[in-house]
C-alpha cells in the first residue's frame, strides 16, 4: 500500500474518532447540564419543565465545538499527526505525501513501508475518546443523582420531619433574640429531632413536642397558647417551655414586659393509608361457591403502616330480612414500613354460601399513628355473588355444535334483486339461458322457503325438518302418493291446528287467534308467497315471480318486527296524577318565609377586614403587620386554607425584605371572594 | 350492571329537569340494593303535589351516583339494605355534589344501627363528605314547611321495636356552612313511605309530611 493510501486510511479513522468524541461530548454536556439545572432549580423550588430544552441547546453547542477539528483533517496535517506519534518516520511520510512531489519518492516509500503506525494511532485515538466517554458516564450518574436528590428533597418535606421557618435575628426583640426551638416528632413517626434558631413558624405532625428555650433567667417571661398559660422552667443558665402540637393551628405567645413574640404551630395531618385491592380484580357472580379465592392487596402510607388485613361481609337474605356476618383474613403486622403487600385465601366452602348470598371483600390498612389515629384506609370493595336458581343470570356456556354445510341461504331481498336483473336482461337472452338462470333463483328461493318453514315448525313444536324431510335439490320421493307441496302445506296447517286447538277455523285468523298463530301469520304468508314465486321462477316467468317475492319480503319484515321480544320487563312505574292530587289537596301546610342569602360569611368578612387592617399597618409598623398576618394565617389554616397559603407567601416575602405587594394583593382577592348577594332569591332553575 | 363500568345516565329526556320542575331522583350506586324502595319517590311526589304548589314531575328519575347527571338534581335520595361501598368515581361525585350545593338524603332501609348498611354507608359518607353529626331537633328542616317540634317523626318500625329496637331521636347530617349537604336517617323512612300513594287515604295522619320538609328544605337552601 502506498504512503498516501495509508495516510488516507488513518484520516478516515481520525474522522470517525472526532465524530464519536463530539457525540459523546454533546451527550455528556446534555446530561451534566440537565443534572445541574434540575438540582439547582429544585433547590430554589422553581419548575424544571424547561431543563431539557436548555440542556439540548448546550449539547448542540458542545457538538458544534467538538466537531470543528473535522474541517482541519487535511492529508498533510494527518501525516504530521502521525509523524508526531511515530518519530521513526523521520518526516519521510510528510515528504512523501507532499503534493509537490520529490525525486526520491521510491526511496521514501521503502523507508515508510518499514514503519507501522497503526498501533500508536489507535492508542492516541482511544486516548481522545476516553475523557468524553467518562464525561458521558459521569453525566448519566449526575442525572441519576439529581433524580435521587429530588427524592431526597421530597423526603425532607416528609410529614414525619418537622419544618421550621426562622425569623432573622435582627427582626427580633432583645429578650427573645436567641430563642431556639427543638421539635421532636412523635415516636411512631421515628422521633426525628430538628433544632432551629429564632423560629417563627413550626410545621409538625400532631403530637410532636416543641421545646422553646433561650438563655437567661426567664424572669418575667410568660408563655401562653390560646389564652392558656404554659409553664416556664429554669434549666441551668437558660429557661425553656414545652408544648405539644395539637390538632388545630395554634399561636404561642411569649411575653416579657411589653415585648411579645409569636411562634405559630401548624399541625400536619397524618394521611390515612392508601390501599389497592389487586385480586380479585372485578366483581363476580358464581353459580356455586366452591373452592378457594386468592386475595391480594398493596398498601402505602406516608409515615408507616402498622397493620393490614382483608375484611369480608357476607350478606344473606332478601327483601326485608337480611343477615350479615363479617370477619377478617390475612391480618398482618407491618413494622412501620411505608409499603406492604398482603395476601390471603378465602375458602368459599367454609362460608357455606347459599344462592343469593353476597360476599363483600376489601383490604384495610391502618397506620401506626397512636397520637391522633390510627388512620385507616380501605380499598374498593369487590363483590362475589352466588346466583339464585331462578334468576336470569347464567354463567353456563353451552358449546355450539359445528356449523352444518350448505346452510347458506340468499336473502329474499337479494333474490328479488337477482330476479329484477334477470327480468331486465330477459329480451336479450335465449329461452334456455333464461330458464337455466331462473331455475337457479328458484332453487335458492326454495332453500329459503325451507328455512322459513323450519322456523314455523319449530315454533309449533314440530320437527324442524318436518316440512319436506329432504333437501330441495334432492330427487322427489318416488313412493310418495301425495304431492310434496300439498304434504308440506298440510303439515303446516296440521301443526297450526294442533297449536291453536281450533281445527275448523285454522285458516281464519281474524277471530280469536292464539299468540302462536299471530306470531306465525306473517311467516305463513311469506311461506305461501315464496311458494308461488318459486313456481313462476321454475317456468322462467321472472316478471310474474316478482310480486309474490316482494310480498314475501314484506311479510318477513313484519315477522321480524314482531320478533322483538324483551326478556326483561320494565319495573312498574307509578305515575302520580298531579292534577287529581292537587285538586283533592286539603292541607296546605304553613310555609316559612325564605330569607335571602347573607352577602358574605361573617367570619370571612372579618378575615377580610383584618387583612385590610394589617396591610394598612404594614407601611407604618412592619413587625406588627407581620404579627397580625401570622395570627390571621393561623386562624385561616382551617377555615380558609387558600387564604392561609396566600398569607404564607406574603409572610415569606415580608420576612425576607422582598416586595410583598403581589402576595398581599392575591391574599386580599381571596379574602374578598365568596358568595355575594345577588339581590334576591330566584326560583329553583334546575340548572347549576 | 357491570361494576366499575361508567354508568350511563338512565334518565329519559323528559325527566331531565330543565323547566324549573322538581324531579325526585333516586341514587343508583354500584354496590348494594339501591332500588329497594321503589314506591318512595311516587309517594313523596304525591305529597309534594298535594301540599305545595311546587312544580313537580309526576315520576321520579334514577341517577347513577357516578354520572355527571347527578348535578342536575338538587336532592337525591339514597337507600338500601346491603353494604354500601362507593367506587372512587361515586365517592368523588358525592363530594362534588355536596360541595356544589346538592343535598343527599340517605336512609337506612335496615333500621338497624349495627347493620351493614349503617356501618358501611356512614363510613363511605365520612370518607366522601366528612363526619356525620347529630342534627339538632330545632334545625330549620323540622319547620321549613310542616312543623315537627320533637325533631324527626318516628316510624312504625321504630315504635314496633323492629331492627335495632331503638327510637332514634336525631338524624345525622354533614354540613356545608350552615346548609345540610348529607342528611342521614336510621329511621327507615324507606319502609315507612314505601306504599302506593293511593293508599295514603287509609292513614289517619299522612306520614310522608317530613319528606315534604326535606324536599322544600333542599329546594330553598
Amino acid at each position: 500500500m502506498r504512503p498516501l493510501e495509508r495516510v488516507m486510511r488513518t484520516r478516515r479513522a481520525l474522522a470517525a474518532t472526532i465524530a464519536t468524541r463530539a457525540v459523546l461530548g454533546a451527550v455528556a454536556t446534555v446530561l451534566l447540564t440537565a443534572a445541574f439545572l434540575t438540582t439547582t432549580l429544585r433547590a430554589f423550588g422553581v419548575a424544571t419543565s424547561s431543563v431539557w430544552l436548555v440542556a439540548d441547546v448546550a449539547g448542540a453547542v458542545a457538538l458544534a465545538i467538538l466537531a470543528r477539528p473535522w474541517a482541519r483533517l487535511t492529508v498533510p496535517r494527518v501525516a504530521l499527526w502521525i509523524e508526531e506519534r511515530v518519530p521513526a518516520l523521520q518526516y519521510a511520510l510528510v515528504t512523501a505525501v507532499d503534493p509537490v512531489g520529490t525525486a526520491s519518492a521510491a526511496f521514501l516509500e521503502r523507508e515508510i513501508d518499514q514503519v507501522s503506525w497503526d498501533r500508536e494511532a489507535a492508542r492516541a485515538m482511544m486516548r481522545g475518546l476516553r475523557w468524553p466517554a467518562l464525561a458521558a458516564v459521569g453525566g448519566l450518574g449526575a442525572l441519576l443523582l439529581s433524580v435521587r436528590v429530588r427524592t431526597g428533597s421530597a423526603a425532607e418535606h416528609d410529614r414525619a420531619i418537622p419544618s421550621v421557618i426562622a425569623t432573622p435575628a435582627r427582626d427580633v426583640s432583645a429578650p427573645f433574640a436567641r430563642l431556639a426551638a427543638t421539635v421532636r416528632s412523635p415516636a411512631y413517626a421515628g422521633g426525628q429531632v430538628v433544632r432551629v434558631e429564632s423560629p417563627a413558624s413550626i410545621g409538625a405532625l400532631v403530637g410532636s413536642t416543641v421545646i422553646l428555650e433561650a438563655p437567661g433567667s426567664g424572669e418575667g417571661v410568660t408563655v401562653d397558647a390560646e389564652d392558656q398559660p404554659i409553664p416556664v422552667q429554669r434549666a441551668g443558665a437558660a429557661w425553656r417551655t414545652a408544648v405539644t402540637v395539637g390538632a388545630r393551628p395554634t399561636v404561642i405567645r411569649l411575653r416579657q414586659g411589653s415585648v411579645e413574640r409569636l411562634v405559630a404551630l401548624e399541625p400536619r395531618p397524618d394521611s390515612v393509608p392508601i390501599v389497592r385491592l389487586l385480586f380479585p380484580t372485578r366483581d363476580t357472580v358464581v353459580r356455586a361457591a366452591r373452592g378457594v379465592l386468592r386475595l391480594s392487596a398493596e398498601a402505602h402510607d406516608d409515615i408507616g403502616l402498622a397493620t393490614a388485613a382483608f375484611e369480608y361481609i357476607v350478606s344473606s337474605g332478601e327483601g326485608e330480612s337480611f343477615k350479615f356476618k363479617s370477619g377478617t383474613l390475612g391480618a398482618r403486622r407491618i413494622d412501620a414500613g411505608r409499603d406492604a403487600t398482603i395476601g390471603a385465601s378465602l375458602g368459599l366452602d367454609q362460608l357455606a354460601l347459599k344462592p343469593g348470598d353476597i360476599v363483600h371483600l376489601r383490604a384495610v390498612a391502618r397506620d401506626g399513628n397512636n397520637v391522633s389515629g390510627p388512620g385507616a384506609g380501605a380499598s374498593e370493595t369487590r363483590v362475589l355473588r352466588v346466583a339464585r336458581a331462578g334468576e336470569y343470570d347464567s354463567i353456563a356456556v353451552e358449546a355450539a355444535p359445528p356449523s352444518e354445510g350448505d346452510k347458506s341461504a340468499i336473502s329474499q331481498r337479494m333474490l328479488i334483486m337477482l330476479t329484477e336483473a334477470l327480468e331486465k336482461r330477459r329480451p336479450t337472452l335465449a329461452r334456455e339461458t333464461l330458464l337455466s338462470e331462473s331455475r337457479q333463483i328458484a332453487r335458492d328461493e326454495t332453500r329459503l322457503r325451507k328455512r322459513v318453514g323450519d322456523i314455523i315448525f319449530q315454533r309449533l313444536g314440530n320437527n324442524p325438518t318436518g316440512e319436506e324431510g329432504r333437501n330441495p335439490d334432492d330427487a322427489p320421493a318416488s313412493d310418495s302418493t301425495v304431492p310434496a307441496s300439498d304434504s308440506a302445506r298440510a303439515a303446516l296447517l296440521r301443526a297450526a291446528s294442533a297449536a291453536t286447538g281450533n281445527r275448523d277455523e285454522i285458516l281464519d285468523f281474524e277471530g280469536d287467534e292464539t299468540p302462536v298463530v299471530a306470531i306465525n301469520r306473517p311467516l305463513l304468508e311469506a311461506y305461501n308467497a315464496m311458494w308461488e314465486a318459486g313456481r313462476e321462477l321454475e317456468q322462467g316467468e321472472t316478471g310474474r315471480a316478482l310480486p309474490p317475492m316482494r310480498r314475501a319480503l314484506a311479510a318477513i319484515q313484519r315477522a321480524r318486527q314482531a320478533e322483538r321480544i324483551y326478556l326483561r320487563g320494565k319495573p312498574p312505574a307509578v305515575v302520580v296524577d298531579l292534577a287529581r292530587v292537587r285538586l283533592t289537596g286539603k292541607d296546605h301546610g304553613a310555609a316559612n318565609t325564605r330569607l335571602p342569602r347573607r352577602p358574605m360569611d361573617p367570619a370571612a368578612a372579618r378575615r377580610a377586614e383584618r387583612l385590610a387592617a394589617a396591610i394598612e399597618l404594614a407601611s407604618r409598623n412592619p413587625a406588627a403587620a407581620i404579627d397580625s398576618i401570622v395570627l390571621l394565617r393561623v386562624e385561616s389554616l382551617d377555615a380558609a386554607p387558600q387564604l392561609g397559603a396566600a398569607l404564607s407567601d406574603a409572610l415569606a416575602a415580608m420576612r425576607s425584605g422582598r416586595d410583598a405587594t403581589a402576595s398581599l394583593a392575591r391574599a386580599r382577592r381571596i379574602a374578598d371572594g365568596g358568595v355575594r348577594d345577588v339581590g334576591g332569591v330566584g326560583a329553583w332553575s334546575g340548572v347549576w | 350492571m357491570t361494576v366499575n363500568e361508567r354508568t350511563r345516565s338512565p334518565i329519559p329526556d323528559s325527566l331531565v329537569p330543565t323547566s324549573g320542575e322538581f324531579v325526585f331522583a333516586t341514587a343508583q350506586y354500584e354496590s348494594g340494593d339501591w332500588d329497594s324502595a321503589p314506591l318512595v319517590p311516587a309517594n313523596l311526589i304525591d305529597s309534594v303535589a298535594k301540599y305545595t304548589s311546587l312544580p313537580v314531575a309526576p315520576t321520579g328519575a334514577i341517577v347513577a351516583l357516578a354520572s355527571d347527571d347527578l348535578f342536575r338534581f338538587p336532592l337525591v335520595f339514597l337507600t338500601g339494605h346491603l353494604p354500601v361501598r362507593f367506587t372512587d368515581a361515586e365517592g368523588a361525585n358525592v363530594r362534588r355534589f355536596a360541595d356544589r350545593g346538592g343535598m343527599l338524603f340517605v336512609d337506612d332501609h335496615n333500621h338497624d344501627i349495627d347493620g351493614a348498611f349503617h356501618k358501611t354507608a356512614v363510613e363511605e359518607l365520612t370518607r366522601a363528605v366528612g363526619p356525620l353529626s347529630q342534627l339538632p331537633n330545632t334545625h330549620p328542616i323540622y319547620s321549613t314547611f310542616f312543623k315537627f317540634s320533637d325533631g324527626p317523626p318516628n316510624t312504625s318500625h321504630e315504635l314496633n321495636g323492629w331492627g335495632d329496637n331503638l327510637v332514634h331521636s336525631h338524624l345525622l347530617a354533614a354540613m356545608r356552612g350552615n346548609r345540610i349537604a348529607v342528611l342521614y336517617s336510621n329511621k327507615d323512612y324507606s319502609s315507612e313511605w314505601g306504599y302506593h300513594p293511593d293508599n295514603k287515604r287509609f292513614l289517619a295522619i299522612d306520614n310522608t309530611k317530613f319528606g315534604v320538609n326535606v324536599i322544600v328544605y333542599a329546594l330553598t337552601r
